[in-house]
């Protein structure tokens, strides 16, 4: 029993130094905020444009166009998660998964990017998906108008860079995002440059707080980004998910854990609720 | 581990199980035997009562915990890709194991963090961690003995992928592993706390390639004089009847630990070989197959855990005037596995498995079976010998492997200057190691 008292004074004498963060005083968070805020408000503009293509690809029966349009299309929704799902319901009919969906691809409330996917890419027709696209275009209008009159939560924009990082823990890594076009490296990418662009913006308060988690941030961000690139394409987008090296998979999964422990901090560190 | 080893035995049950009729009675809460009276008084919600929270197994000794400890209620293997980029990573994975199993199997209160910060602990057991008698053993598999780290002048001679037999039905995402971890404690909520913890501490080295839990139902206390009997499989029968005394510290240096001066690298001493299976058990339809057939295809009485011949379960089989198997068939499952000729106690392995249930297959029949975790000295002497023996035998026709490994169990931590892993790291000539 002695040695057990010990290793109990060991695991105690460990523990012995709470590191409380220190409070951040006078970090005007005002700034980056509504720097953000043009960032969301310049994506969203995209995201209308070219969903405006891509439906209209859809609707004139032209599969090949509608094919090429889909991934890069969704990629600014994919960048402005933290802010586009605060609108749960657009969330839902914009961006919803067939595993949301006890039904299945036959839920009437599955509509949709995946919904449009899964008839370009796994029934290769845009034959009966003119509705979708219709409904597609209204949402993100609709998104578009809500984001335009909203007062960006600064716990929400903050942390938006964690919540983008578990995006892509939970869903990116496996491939089964994109499961009928394979172009989770699309979206995998959206989601790496929204929560980068989250850090940079508030890289001066973050570097006030602690300079080696900046550093250890930027060290994880840079080996992602390194191995997305291999994967680039020389039109700009990027290969299927499964031409992805196991290897490389691999490489990306600490780095993209770590981020997701780190960036979780985030909020905490720049004193927000 | 190796101070309660040298404690007289009573002693050691009293620390490791803190026994006493009563808490022996509702140890393990829910899954044990409440006695009536006490069953209808409380709350609905109130905890379930256990007198073995603060049991604790030492950290620090000659070999690791839980391969001779005492097997507790819930256990729980998990394996791991290795994510480490180099050996100073690789050093740095074995560091934080080591001091994460360090606190977690003695307890003590969990860290105080600014509450704007995610918290430190996932806080399933409080804000004091109780060990809950957890032992967490650190195995690697022969996979980390690749061109990554190094380590190949090093690795295990016995150490090998696990390669399916005639009977398996191998899952890829369920199989081998750069690392596993045994977990072992009185609940499976202690063995989950331990591991959320692990995966917290190390997100950049470790990543999880499958996991399974299981459990082992308690009993009743012996009565004074009574040998303790082994638990029970999800095919009614007992399991472990045959395993060498684990108590006979003789019998566990000749059968499962790694001797010095053995054809192994040196540093592997006091190590010892993981094999871990996920044996899928047909149960409904075992269930449906008559009693003295189920008898005959494992070699024991189903209710008693006696041999063939008669007696108890701690009966030794004896097959010398049963020549043509007329009383145990020839191919029943204990027969082969040991068939008790002069030699085949050189093939003798020590089991520590656990029941596992999953959930439902597509067909409508139950998923489970046995997470078998046996431990030995040599690999291919032990369960390799004794499944391929096993192969064809007709119990088959009731299981199907699908997962699992093959693991080298590491020595253990010598002292608060040692850590899990650090013997390996130092066995290597470029080794950078800093300590």
């Amino acid at each position: 029993m002695k040695q057990t008292l010990l290793a109990s004074m060991i695991a105690l004498s460990a523990l012995a130094a709470p590191a409380f963060a220190a409070a951040p005083a006078g970090l005007d968070l005002v700034q980056p905020i509504s720097d953000y805020k043009i960032y969301v408000t310049e994506e969203v503009g995209k995201l209308v444009s070219e969903t405006q293509a891509f439906t209209d690809a859809v609707k004139a029966g032209d599969l090949a166009t509608a094919k090429k349009l889909y991934a890069p299309t969704r990629v600014h929704y994919e960048a402005i998660e933290p802010i586009a799902e605060l609108f749960s319901d657009l969330d839902a009919s914009i961006d919803s998964r067939v595993d949301d969906h006890e039904q299945g691809v036959t839920a009437e409330d599955f509509t949709g990017f995946h919904r449009i996917e899964y008839g370009l890419f796994d029934q290769n027709t845009t034959k009966g998906y003119e509705g979708f696209a219709d409904q597609l275009v209204k949402d993100v209008k609709d998104l578009q108008a809500r984001i335009d009159g909203l007062t960006f939560p600064p716990e929400k924009v903050v942390g938006g860079a964690a919540a983008l990082l578990e995006e892509v823990a939970a869903t990116k890594v496996t491939g089964e995002e994109d499961r009928y076009s394979h172009t989770d490296l699309y979206d995998f990418q959206g989601n790496v440059d929204g929560a980068r662009k989250i850090v940079d913006l508030f890289r001066p308060q973050i570097e006030k707080q602690d300079k080696a988690f900046v550093a250890k941030v930027d060290k994880n961000f840079a080996t992602v980004e390194t191995i997305l690139a291999k994967y680039k394409t020389k039109d700009g987008g990027f290969e299927t998910y499964d031409k992805v090296k196991e290897r490389d998979r691999k490489a990306m999964i600490g780095p993209v854990n770590t981020l997701a422990e780190d960036l979780s901090t985030l909020r905490g560190k720049l004193g927000l609720n | 581990m190796t101070d309660t080893r040298d404690l007289p035995s009573p002693e050691r049950r009293r620390v490791l199980f803190g026994l006493g009729a009563a808490g022996a009675a509702l140890a393990g809460g829910g899954l044990g035997c409440p006695m009536l009276a006490q069953a209808n008084e409380g709350k609905v919600t109130e905890a379930p009562k256990s007198e073995r929270t603060e049991d604790r197994h030492a950290y620090e000794g000659v070999h690791q915990a839980g391969i001779v400890t005492p097997r507790p209620a819930a256990g729980m293997v998990v394996a791991f890709d290795v994510l480490a980029n180099d050996r100073a990573d690789l050093e740095r994975l074995f560091r934080t194991l080591d001091e994460r199993i360090r606190f977690l199997t003695q307890g003590g209160p969990v860290e105080n963090l600014d509450p704007k910060l995610p918290p430190p602990d996932s806080g399933i057991l409080g804000p004091v961690v109780s060990p809950d008698n957890l032992t967490v053993t650190v195995s690697v598999g022969a996979s980390l003995f690749d061109d990554r780290y190094g380590l190949e002048a090093v690795k295990p001679r016995r150490l090998s992928r696990m390669v399916g037999f005639p009977n398996d039905a191998l899952e890829e995402d369920r199989c081998h592993g750069d690392l596993s971890l045994q977990f072992c404690s009185n609940t499976p909520d202690t063995n989950i706390h331990a591991l959320r913890d692990i995966i917290k501490a190390l997100p950049d080295l470790l990543f999880v390639r499958w996991k399974q839990e299981g459990s082992v139902p308690p009993q009743a206390p012996t009565k004074p004089g009574e040998l303790a009997q082994n638990a029970r499989n999800f095919l009614g029968f007992r399991d472990g009847s045959a395993n060498p005394d684990s108590t006979d510290t003789q019998a566990m240096d000749r059968l499962v630990w790694v001797q010095p001066g053995s054809d192994e690298p040196a540093w592997a001493a006091h190590g010892s070989y993981q094999a871990v299976r996920v044996i899928r058990n047909f149960v409904e339809r075992w269930d449906r197959t008559p009693l003295q057939e189920q008898e005959s295809i494992f070699g024991r009485r189903k209710a008693s855990g006696a041999p063939m011949q008669g007696g108890d379960e701690f009966t030794l089989p004896d097959y010398s005037n049963d020549p043509q198997g007329k009383l145990t068939r020839l191919d029943a499952h204990i027969r082969l596995a040991n068939p008790r000729t002069p030699g085949s106690e050189a093939n003798l392995i020590l089991r520590r498995p656990f029941n596992y249930s999953n959930g439902v297959n597509k067909n409508g029949q139950l998923d489970m079976g046995l997470l078998f975790i046996c431990y030995q000295a040599d690999l291919e002497q032990g369960f390799i010998t004794v499944q391929r023996r096993l192969n064809g035998e007709p119990l088959e026709e009731y299981l199907k492997p699908t997962g699992g490994g093959y693991f080298f169990t590491l020595p253990g931590v010598r002292d608060a200057e040692d850590f899990i892993g650090r013997a390996l790291l130092l066995a290597t000539p470029h080794s950078n190691t800093t300590t």
